[in-house]
Formats: C-alpha cells, sequence, structure tokens
C-alpha cells in the first residue's frame, strides 16, 4: 500500500481543467440528446452562374433542412435550351443535419438563355 | 523530490511533491503518447464519416465505454511517471487523458480541416469522439509505450540511468549516431506512414488547404516531433540531449529528421503514383503526408 499523495496546485489545475473539458462534452451532449431530431432534408439550391471560358458554372448550395445525416446524396441539374434537355448528376456521400455542401454543375449552354432546374433526387438513410 | 541529474527526464519520489514543471511534462508525454497511437487513424475518411452520423445517445455510450480501457491502462501503465496503484488515482488520471485525447483530437482535426467554422456541433462532437479512442489509449499506454527498459522495469525502479537503460545507450555509440538517427526516423516514418500513403486521404486534406495552412501543418509536425523526442521525458530523452554528432542538437536534429519524413513520404506517394504534377500539389501532399511521416520518424528514433 501506498501513503495517500497530496496533490499539487498544478494536478488540481489538471483535474479541474479536464473535468470541464470532459463536462462540457457531456452537456454538449446532453443538449443534442434533448433537442428533437427532424429527418434529413435535402435541399438545392442554384446561387449563381460564371461563365468560365466556353463553359458556364452554376453554383449550387446543397443544404441538409433535417436533423438526421443523409448518405448518397443525389442532387441533379437539368437545362432546357432550344427544346433539348442537358444534365448532370453529382452525389454527395454524407450530409450531416444541418451541413450546407457547395456544389459546381458545368454547362456548355448559358442557363439564362433556358430554364435551369436543380433537385435532390435520392438519398439514403446511413 | 527526487530528481535524476542531467537535462530531462525527471524522476520523482512517489510521494514527491508535483511541481508545475513536472504536471506540464507529464500532459506532454499524454499528449505525445495519443499522438503516437492515434495518428494513422486521423486520416481515416471512414471514421470521420462514421463520426457524421452518429446520433447522441451512441455518443454518450461511446464515451462512457472508454474510460473503461482508459482507467485499465492508468491501473497498469498511464503517462506519468509514477504509476497508479490508488484506485482514485487512475480514476482522475483518467478524466485528464480523456479529456486531453478530446482536446487534441479536436486541434489536429481542425488542423487537417475536417472541423471548420461551418461544421454543425453534432457533426464535429461525433467526429472528435471517433477519432479520440486511438488518441486516449495512446495516451494510457505513453509511459510503456515509450519509456523504461525492455523488461518492464519502470521509473520507480528508480534504474534508468544504469543496467538495462546503460546497455541501450551503449549500443548505438558503436555506429555513426548522425546515421543511426536518420535511419531510424527513415524506418519510423515508413512504419507510419505507409499504409496512409495510398489512401486518398492525403488528397483530400490537402485539396482543403491553402498554402498559408500547410505552413502551420508544417509547424506543427516540427514541433510534435521536437516535443516527443526532447519534451515529453520518454526513453533515450536525456541521451539524446548528450549526443554528439553533425545533426545531434535538439533543434538540428528535429529539423534534419522532419526533412528525412518529407523525404519518406515523397518516395511512397511516388511509389503509390499518388504524386501528381504541378509541384505545388505535390508538395502539399508531401506536407500533408508528412504530419504522421514525422511522428513515426519520431517514434523510430525513441524506440529503435
Amino acid at each position: 500500500m501506498t501513503a495517500p499523495k497530496k496533490r499539487s496546485t498544478a494536478e488540481w489545475t489538471t483535474l479541474l481543467l479536464s473535468s470541464a473539458v470532459l463536462l462540457m462534452v457531456m452537456a454538449l451532449i446532453g443538449v443534442q440528446m434533448r433537442e428533437p431530431r427532424t429527418p434529413a432534408a435535402p435541399v438545392a439550391t442554384a446561387t449563381a452562374t460564371r461563365h468560365v471560358g466556353s463553359y458556364f458554372h452554376v453554383d449550387v448550395t446543397l443544404n441538409n433542412e433535417g436533423d438526421q445525416t443523409a448518405a448518397n446524396v443525389q442532387v441533379t441539374a437539368e437545362l432546357v435550351v432550344g427544346g433539348e434537355t442537358r444534365s448532370s448528376d453529382q452525389t454527395v456521400d454524407f450530409l450531416a443535419g444541418s451541413e450546407r455542401v457547395d456544389l459546381i454543375f458545368v454547362f456548355k449552354e448559358d442557363p439564362a438563355g433556358g430554364e435551369l432546374s436543380v433537385t435532390v433526387s435520392g438519398f439514403a438513410a446511413p | 523530490m527526487t530528481t535524476v541529474s542531467g537535462a530531462t527526464p525527471k524522476l520523482r519520489a512517489p510521494a514527491g511533491r508535483v511541481t508545475a514543471r513536472d504536471e506540464l511534462v507529464d500532459v506532454v508525454r499524454a499528449v505525445s503518447g495519443g499522438l503516437l497511437f492515434g495518428a494513422p487513424l486521423l486520416y481515416t475518411m471512414e471514421v470521420w464519416w462514421t463520426g457524421t452520423h452518429t446520433d447522441p445517445g451512441q455518443m454518450a455510450a461511446l464515451l462512457a465505454l472508454l474510460c473503461v480501457p482508459v482507467f485499465v491502462l492508468n491501473k497498469t501503465g498511464g503517462f506519468r511517471v509514477s504509476r497508479d496503484v490508488r484506485v482514485l488515482d487512475a480514476a482522475t488520471d483518467t478524466i485528464e487523458a480523456v479529456a486531453i485525447g478530446i482536446v487534441v483530437t479536436a486541434g489536429v482535426l481542425m488542423m487537417v480541416r475536417e472541423i471548420t467554422s461551418d461544421t454543425p456541433l453534432a457533426v464535429a462532437l461525433g467526429k472528435v469522439l471517433y477519432e479520440s479512442i486511438p488518441f486516449c489509449l495512446g495516451i494510457g499506454v505513453a509511459r510503456h509505450f515509450l519509456q523504461g527498459d525492455r523488461d518492464g522495469a519502470d521509473d520507480d525502479s528508480h534504474n534508468r540511468t544504469d543496467g538495462p537503460q546503460a546497455s541501450k545507450s551503449a549500443a548505438p555509440k558503436a555506429l555513426h549516431p548522425t546515421m543511426a538517427d536518420l535511419g531510424a526516423t527513415a524506418i519510423g516514418a515508413l512504419f507510419i506512414s505507409l499504409s496512409i500513403a495510398p489512401t486518398d486521404e492525403v488528397p483530400l486534406i490537402t485539396s482543403t488547404m491553402s498554402p498559408a495552412w500547410l505552413l502551420v501543418v508544417a509547424g506543427a509536425s516540427l514541433a510534435a516531433t521536437y516535443t516527443i523526442v526532447f519534451v515529453a521525458g520518454f526513453s533515450g530523452q536525456s541521451d539524446r540531449h548528450r549526443h554528439e554528432g553533425a545533426f545531434q542538437s535538439p533543434a538540428t536534429e528535429t529539423i534534419a529528421a522532419y526533412l528525412v519524413a518529407l523525404l519518406m513520404a515523397a518516395a511512397l506517394l511516388w511509389m503509390f503514383q499518388r504524386g501528381i504534377e504541378p509541384w505545388s500539389d505535390l508538395l502539399s501532399r508531401v506536407i500533408v503526408l508528412g504530419f504522421p511521416a514525422a511522428i513515426g520518424g519520431a517514434a523510430g528514433r525513441l524506440a529503435l
């Protein structure tokens, strides 16, 4: 048996700071547990179009408005110009609740001269 | 307080008073042990993803379960120079080990841009908790990991400056110390970064980094390797402070070893055909892979 060791100020400081860190982490987890978790709701929105070289870049923001994570989020951009439809797809592996991801779609035609739609065509629950 | 003459490490009597410097060295040893053990998992995107979709209940369970092996490790090893005997000491060290593991993990994840100001809180928490598992286990074995002789004797036996330690330090003297150090760095860097170099994580992390941020990574690599070798009080530290040779001062040895780690990172990227032109992209990947390589190199210098 060893004699009880008296803690120094330095040791108390480390222990208090460590306890504060753990309490903060536990409090944050507790807050997350209390909040209602709405289902994943990814929404894609075209925000801007830029002319880059001979192509047009369409900036798209993908935002999960729900609290749960969405996996394999499929985003489809369709551009109808002169009766012809151009489409492009992108997949985002994981989109956490409230997370935002910026995507860029590339078209040869100017989206301003046609009808552009950006939609989330599907996702999986991880 | 009982100390051994020489630069470091300081040894304390079991009932000795712990000064602020002693405590700081203990914490630095904990951080170093965590980095040595946890660095490879930091570059694993599947762990990031798991953290992304973990619900809070599972996080709480994970945190509670993590404390169990860390407590057991603190009872038998831990990160302090004296072995925890009392349950209360092991319990308080467990609180400290888990907290240190969480803080360091969060810092490194911020460094590799896996946690930014845009990261939702739940995602950041999940990533930190999952990535902190190997960190906390590394802290739990920090003392046994690289400190003490290979027969299992520890500092409490107060025999670090003679016996096995002396014979261990005598062996490298037969070799050219500079070449031995650089060779050990290369092997250690290879050991840690071999499993990381062929993965997609390196280009993925690199793509998020600006030149200024790469300088931060390089600085953190140098700081981590210096700390592990010259501050944390692992085995052979006092010998290393006494070494003589072309690159044997702490600062120059650290820089030379980092350059070797970068060379090993570049060689591995070339071997797995992950190095790309232009040179600026290749350099970025080398610096990103250089972080675990440098940590492995530091371990190599201490262990071999």
